[in-house]
């Protein structure tokens, strides 16, 4: 009878690490490079627009860094940015908590049908009711203005409870019943009990808030049409590229730019990392 | 400290489905309950109606004194401990237990106090500054429990506190909870599905199957007086044996006649004196339960003391002090379910091996009888019915040798017959001379028994005085008579129903106000009774409301049920047909027709032609017809 | 009871099983779908029947202070003590008639003819110059006349609950049933009214941001509402369904041909990138989460982090600077030309094929760090012994993959899946700021190759000005979006049982 030939465990795990590692190299470079391009040329000296054929600059200087804040307004963006965003923040954060609490925990009648109608909004083109959005903005003469902006990006927050809710579902109800016969209220629970358990989807929520007007470019522009002065920063920049001649001209300083865009936002969620992704999985596992 | 009474709670859901059926119970102060059951029979839901985390869907729930249907859980004064703890994990142990406390808003060393005992307690002083998640699971329900007790309530109600630890620390923990108990002297009920944590803590037990309570008993009555099949089935381990056969009583000796195996024992008659004589006709269908430690390997001297059969060994179980034997008495039995499977436990150590034939012992005293169809016990502690022959002649019922005039609504041509006599039916005081042979009070019943004739008569709640004779007559509106299996004499049903609706009604008053005469509207709510309205007390339309609702209590169609003697014949109240005059001796009474429903009604005067009836809607009760729910 | 027949099935066979059982059981589905619309129907009249017997039962039993609360609201509260709410709903009725007398009636009038005068030249001697007189504006007629039924719908229901609850208190107060204090009344909502106190903010802000402009594109759907009807200079007017018709081909004008083979191509590709968008990320974003996640893999956490920092960069900037990239003049081409790799610049994102081939490798690069962390976390959630049983049963690598991981992993996140598909058919950004739906191309009616429904209508609004064919194609594209999620939703069992779940 023939042996049959068996290749040794730890051999073949070997081989097979050998290679997760290989690939995970490989994915690590092509997700990293682009953004070492991006510094690299924030870096650049030369004014030779987006045509050069060449990565690393002749010319090593800050003069991008120092044109962007002394001769372009993007500190002015900036800060416009940073505003909407904390404001944003701040409300949206509490109107999703409020609206996925009451559609995890409570029972009321219009529960049910409540979840169905936000569901069937948000499959609506949320672009097309800006003009609907633009003229009331402009009937209380919030267009063109930072809290017009401010407004739209919170006022349809609850239909983003969906993780969230998902989260809170994975909290044992009988927490809630525990506490019901300690003697707390629907209000005290939501406060002293469920919150404190609910920092990691708190977290994430708070960095989604947070990031999305830096990234929104659709509804920004809209409203801030024709006003520079009260661009965001996705607004402002994209300004800079959309004809050819300031392509070439503004393309170094839009990589510095996005440098500075990318550094304190990259560094929060490096802190926050931990929270956001239990946050992320534990709403989207329960779904 | 409280008492808790439950009456006649329902829990229905949406869908129609009812988790809970009519639970009835009255628990003591400082007594500890145990619900008991396999999952799903209702028993986490009854406990978490007491609680108030589910609404009760009908029914009267009172702890002390106080109704709590709509009180809040925090209002109720109850704690709860649960089968996953619940603790808090983002607080401290120390923080977990005091929540309540300063939801309560106590001082500060009132809480610190009332904290640092509880932990002393419970032994978990040093883990006060602990997180939940830094702690084992036995340690953990003892936060739970610390939890519960230092908020000093009126009654403890715990899930399944111990189905998530390991067995070891299970049997600690049973006694611990049970010393916590007779320290804190205060209403303890606890749900488990283990019957091993049922009989060994409770005080008296719950057994619960699909919704509806099969008996409430202490844990020694429930292993020996089971009611039906499946109490004596979830009690005790192994289970208890269950053969299917047939009694034939023959002379004073009745045979148990085994199915699919060719056994048969004898026992003497007076084992089954309680028994229904229907039993006896060796035709009719029993479960024959024998519990292992009731039966044992045949020894030589048991061949004549004890039934003594031969059974085939399928396989053995050591447990070192015992063994448990399997085995068939069918000695040509397969190896599927079948109704001749038998267990015992042996400790005489002999060898046994499988295949062996062996004859076992089987201690006829202890044998349980339950009825195939209903599956209720046979033998009965306190039997309903007296079951005898008996011969009317003149007017007079002759039976066991004694013979009583019967009264005047008991009409039957003469002739032999069967009596169905209530044990409750049999009264002090008659003329019937008969021997006391014992006086046993079984959960409060005073259960009498008598010979007469050489038989057995059982009375129920009679005055007895202790000597040997007993004067006895019969409560005659409550006997059957049968002849040639068709009722000829039937009771008088002890409710008469009446459909009724609860309505509201306007009324104007005058009233005398400062002197001057003002009209004064009302509204009144009620009764309407075949077209007409009867008012009621602000009690008992707050019942009514309480149970149903405003919108719910003013639409459903309604029964009121009344005692015969809750009617009064006046000048206005419902009007009904006179039929029939009843006298039965002692009680008279008249049979009305109003409208559709027929009504019993006790009076001192004959009446014929039309009577109006009025009912004491006090005393009445009030089922909602739609769910069959009993409501007051 | 147990279908040994079907168990004994290959998959393959089972497949063609449930796939003819469908088809058999369809007929019947639909019959039963048709059978149960009477019974909801007559639920529904049911209900709309019980608002009426309510308030014809408050009017016929109701007392004197009842039946004045039916004109003045609030009335039977206040004069049955219960003056907090009674003074809320009388302030409410105020609020109401004063809105309907100054403001809400003007436009309503106006609503069927959306307009008489636009506007008017007038000779202004004071300046001597031509000036505008402004008079009737279509928008903002159609947008507070919308408004108003919104609050004249608020209003009837407010209204009903006052009848309701005077009636109620009535008759509380005949059972002999005590009225609630307004303390407690104020108490429970922090209990058994705390969802009111939570929700009423947020659906606030919703109805007035979200369902009031759903409505009014709905309603400008139907208008001639373009650039050459632009208020307040011009009217615009009702046209009936003639949006529709242009949109799928039937109209007069030559426009109209081309609007519906535009529409055709978008949507196609539309469901196409939404299809692939969501896919690719998905699987390759579970591949590197299992690669991290190998036993014996070292640096979880730090080859994590690289991929999660990619998330943190705002995706305009990725976007945008991808694009530039990317362009025929950007660097990736002049690199790869200097180094002589290639002959000419790469048409990434200016040859139609080739660009939506890139933007979903650029998706790909943008979305797997987000699919990677919710497989990452799902992922240690699958039990351990399953595998080890598999092991043990013989199952490879690969085998345990197809057995195991992915059937769990496609139970539990199927509602993550679909989320993520609508979210891709609606996906604004990648679209805009890389390609802004570039190449543009000749026979497609102001959309380019890359456009998706939602770029395309970005552009119909923003620069055309096709007010009313937006809103036709906005129309179409919800009830696209809905219907595919729908099917998605009512397939995935982890959506129904939410309770068990727990």
């Amino acid at each position: 009878m023939e042996k049959k030939k068996y290749r040794s465990k730890k051999v073949s795990e070997r081989i097979s690490l050998v290679l997760i590692y290989a690939v995970l190299i490989i994915i690590s470079l092509i997700w990293l490079i682009p953004f070492f391009m991006l510094i690299i040329l924030s870096f650049r000296g030369e004014q030779v627009g987006m045509s050069a054929d060449y990565l690393f600059p002749k010319q090593w200087s800050f003069d991008n860094y120092v044109k962007l804040f002394t001769q372009t307004k993007f500190l002015t963006w900036y800060g416009n940015t940073m505003l909407v965003s904390a404001v944003v923040t701040v409300f949206q954060t509490v109107i999703v908590l409020m609206t996925s609490y009451a559609l995890s925990r409570l029972r009321f009648r219009m529960r049910k049908p409540l979840m169905n109608l936000m569901l069937i909004l948000g499959m609506f083109p949320g672009f097309l009711s800006m003009t609907a959005v633009y003229f009331v903005l402009k009937e209380i003469n919030l267009t063109q203005n930072l809290f017009g902006l401010i407004l739209v990006f919170t006022a349809s927050s609850a239909m983003q409870y969906y993780i969230c809710k998902g989260f809170f579902d994975t909290i044992p109800k009988s927490l809630d019943e525990a506490a019901r016969i300690d003697g707390a209220s629907r209000h005290t629970i939501f406060v002293k009990i469920i919150l404190p358990l609910a920092k990691p989807i708190i977290i994430y929520t708070v960095l989604t808030a947070f990031i999305a007007p830096w990234g929104e470019y659709m509804f920004s522009s809209f409203i801030m049409l024709g006003d520079p002065d009260k661009f965001t920063v996705a607004v402002g920049m994209k300004s800079w590229l959309d004809n050819s001649t300031l392509a070439s001209e503004y393309f170094t300083v839009f990589c510095a730019a996005a440098v500075v865009v990318s550094i304190p936002i990259t560094a929060l969620f490096i802190w926050l990392q931990r929270y956001y992704v239990e946050g992320i999985t534990g709403g989207s596992v329960k779904g | 400290m409280a008492e808790v009474s439950l009456k006649h709670i329902y829990k229905v859901y949406p869908n129609g489905t009812k988790a809970v059926n009519d639970f009835n119970m009255q628990i003591e102060d400082k007594e500890f309950i145990v619900f008991v059951g396999p999952s799903g029979c209702g028993k986490s839901t009854t406990l978490r109606m007491i609680a108030g985390l589910e609404d009760v869907s009908a029914g009267e729930l009172k702890i002390g004194d106080l109704v709590v249907n709509d009180v809040e859980p925090k209002d109720r004064d109850i704690a709860m401990v649960f089968q996953n703890y619940a603790l808090y994990p983002h607080m401290t142990v120390y923080e977990n237990i005091a929540f309540g406390l300063r939801l309560r808003k106590l001082s500060k060393e009132e809480i610190h106090k009332r904290v640092v005992e509880a932990a002393d307690i419970l032994g978990i002083t040093e883990y006060l500054g602990k997180k939940p998640k830094e702690m084992s699971g036995g340690q953990r329900q003892r936060v739970a429990l610390g939890r519960a007790i230092v908020r000093e309530p009126k009654v403890m109600l715990l899930d399944e506190p111990l189905s998530n630890l390991d067995a070891k620390l299970r049997t600690q923990m049973r006694a611990e909870i049970s010393k916590l108990h007779s320290k804190l002297q205060t209403t303890f009920i606890y749900v488990t599905h283990d019957q091993v944590e049922a009989m060994t803590m409770g005080t008296r037990i719950v057994v619960m199957k699909d919704g509806f309570v099969q008996q409430i008993d202490t844990p020694k009555n429930l292993y020996n007086y089971p009611e039906n099949k499946f109490v004596a089935s979830f009690i005790g381990t192994p289970q208890m044996n269950f053969f299917e056969g047939t009694l034939c009583k023959t002379g004073e000796e009745v045979i148990i006649k085994f199915d699919y195996a060719n056994v048969e024992i004898k026992v003497p008659y007076s084992m089954l004196y309680k028994a229904k004589p229907a039993y006896l006709d060796g035709k009719t269908k029993v479960y024959i339960g024998l519990r292992a430690e009731d039966i044992s390997l045949a020894s030589e001297e048991d061949n004549n003391k004890k039934a003594v059969i031969k059974a085939v060994v399928s396989h053995k179980e050591e447990l070192g002090n015992e063994t448990l034997v399997y085995g068939d008495i069918n000695l040509n039995g397969g190896e599927t379910e079948s109704p001749t499977k038998i267990v015992l436990k042996d400790n005489s150590g002999k060898e046994i091996k499988t295949g062996d034939i062996i004859g076992v012992a089987l201690n006829l005293e202890r044998i349980r009888l339950f009825d195939k169809e209903t599956e209720r016990s046979v033998l009965p502690r306190v039997p309903e019915y007296n079951y005898l022959d008996c011969e009317v002649k003149n007017g007079k019922l002759c039976f066991l040798g004694a013979e009583l005039g019967l009264p005047q609504a008991v009409k039957c041509p003469d002739g032999k017959y069967q009596a169905l006599i209530p044990a409750n039916a049999v009264t002090a005081g008659g003329s019937i001379k008969a021997k006391a042979v014992s006086c046993e009070d079984i959960n409060g019943v005073k259960l009498l028994s008598l010979t007469l004739g050489g038989k057995r008569l059982y009375a129920v709640n009679a005055d007895y005085d202790g000597g040997e004779t007993v004067n006895v007559g019969l409560d005659f509106k409550k006997i059957t008579l049968i002849a040639d299996g068709k009722n000829i004499v039937e009771p008088m049903p002890e409710n008469s129903t009446l459909s009724c609706k609860f309505v509201k009604r306007k009324a104007v008053k005058t009233e005398e106000i400062n002197g001057k005469s003002k009209r004064v509207k009302t509204v009144n709510f009620g009764f309407e009774i075949n077209g007409a309205f009867f008012a009621v007390s602000d009690a008992v339309s707050q019942k009514i409301f309480a149970a149903l609702g405003m919108k719910k209590a003013l639409a459903a169609s309604l029964k009121l049920e009344c005692r015969a003697e809750d009617f009064a014949v006046s000048e206005n109240g419902i009007a009904a047909e006179a039929e029939e005059f009843l006298n039965f001796g002692g009680e008279k009474f008249i049979r009305c027709k109003a409208g559709a429903d027929t009504v019993y009604v006790k009076t001192e005067k004959e009446y014929s032609g039309v009577v109006y009836l009025m009912p004491d809607f006090e005393k009445a009760g009030v089922v909602e017809t739609e769910r069959d729910i009993k409501i007051i | 009871m147990v279908d040994l027949d079907y168990l004994k099935k290959s998959p393959f066979e089972k497949f063609r099983f449930n796939f003819i059982a469908f088809f058999k059981r369809l007929p019947s589905g639909f019959v039963a779908f048709f059978r149960a619309i009477p019974k909801k129907l007559y639920k529904l009249w049911l209900a709309f029947a019980g608002i009426f017997l309510n308030i014809g039962r408050a009017a016929k039993e109701g007392d004197w202070k009842t039946r004045t609360s039916f004109a003045v609201m609030g009335f039977g509260l206040l004069a049955r003590k219960q003056y907090l709410r009674g003074i809320l709903y009388l302030v409410f009725e105020a609020l109401f008639v004063l809105y309907m007398v100054f403001f809400g009636w003007k436009y309503l009038v106006k609503l069927g003819s959306l307009g008489e005068i636009a506007c008017v030249e007038e000779w202004d001697d004071a300046i001597g110059a031509f000036t505008y007189k402004f008079y009737d504006n279509s928008l903002l007629i159609l947008l507070y006349s919308l408004l108003t039924v919104f609050i004249m719908a608020a209003f009837v229901y407010m209204w009903y609950q006052n009848v309701k609850g005077c009636f109620l208190s009535q008759q509380f107060v005949e059972a002999g049933i005590s009225l609630p204090a307004a303390k407690d009344s104020l108490r429970s909502y922090a209990n058994e009214n705390y969802h009111k106190s939570l929700l009423s903010i947020p659906m606030l802000g919703l109805i007035v941001f979200t369902v009031l402009p759903i409505f009014f594109m709905v309603f400008i759907a139907f208008t001639n509402y373009d650039k050459a009807h632009m208020p307040p200079q011009e009217l615009f007017h009702w046209v009936g369904a003639d949006n529709f018709v242009t949109l799928l081909g039937g109209g007069i004008s030559a426009n109209s041909k081309v609007f519906a083979y535009t529409f055709g191509e978008v949507l196609l590709w539309t469901i196409v990138w939404a299809f692939f968008a969501t896919f690719t990320n998905y699987i390759l974003g579970m591949v590197v989460a299992i690669l991290i996640n190998k036993k014996g893999v070292k640096f979880k956490k730090l080859w994590r982090t690289v991929l999660v920092v990619t998330i943190a960069v705002p995706q305009f900037v990725s976007l945008m600077f991808m694009s530039q990239l990317l362009a025929d003049q950007g660097l990736i081409n002049n690199l790869l030309l200097s180094w002589g790799w290639i002959d000419k610049a790469v048409p990434f994102l200016t040859d139609g094929t080739v660009a939506r081939v890139t933007i979903i490798i650029v998706n790909i690069w943008i979305g797997i760090p987000y699919s990677m962390l919710i497989c990452t976390g799902i992922l240690m959630n699958i039990p351990e012994d399953l595998y080890e049983s598999a092991r043990i049963d013989g199952a490879g690598p690969v085998r345990a993959y197809m057995k195991i991981t992915l059937p769990y992993m496609l139970h539990v996140t199927t509602p993550y899946l679909i989320t993520q598909f609508i979210g891709n058919l609606n996906n604004f950004n990648v679209i805009f700021l890389l390609t802004g739906g570039n190449p543009s191309s000749l026979d497609m009616q102001y959309a380019g190759k890359t456009d998706l429904l939602i770029t395309w209508l970005y552009k119909l609004t923003v620069s055309e000005s096709q007010y009313g064919i937006a809103s036709v194609i906005g129309i179409f594209t919800f009830v696209i979006v809905a219907v595919l999620s729908l099917i998605l939703y009512n397939r995935s069992k982890s959506v129904k049982n939410e309770e068990e779940f727990m």
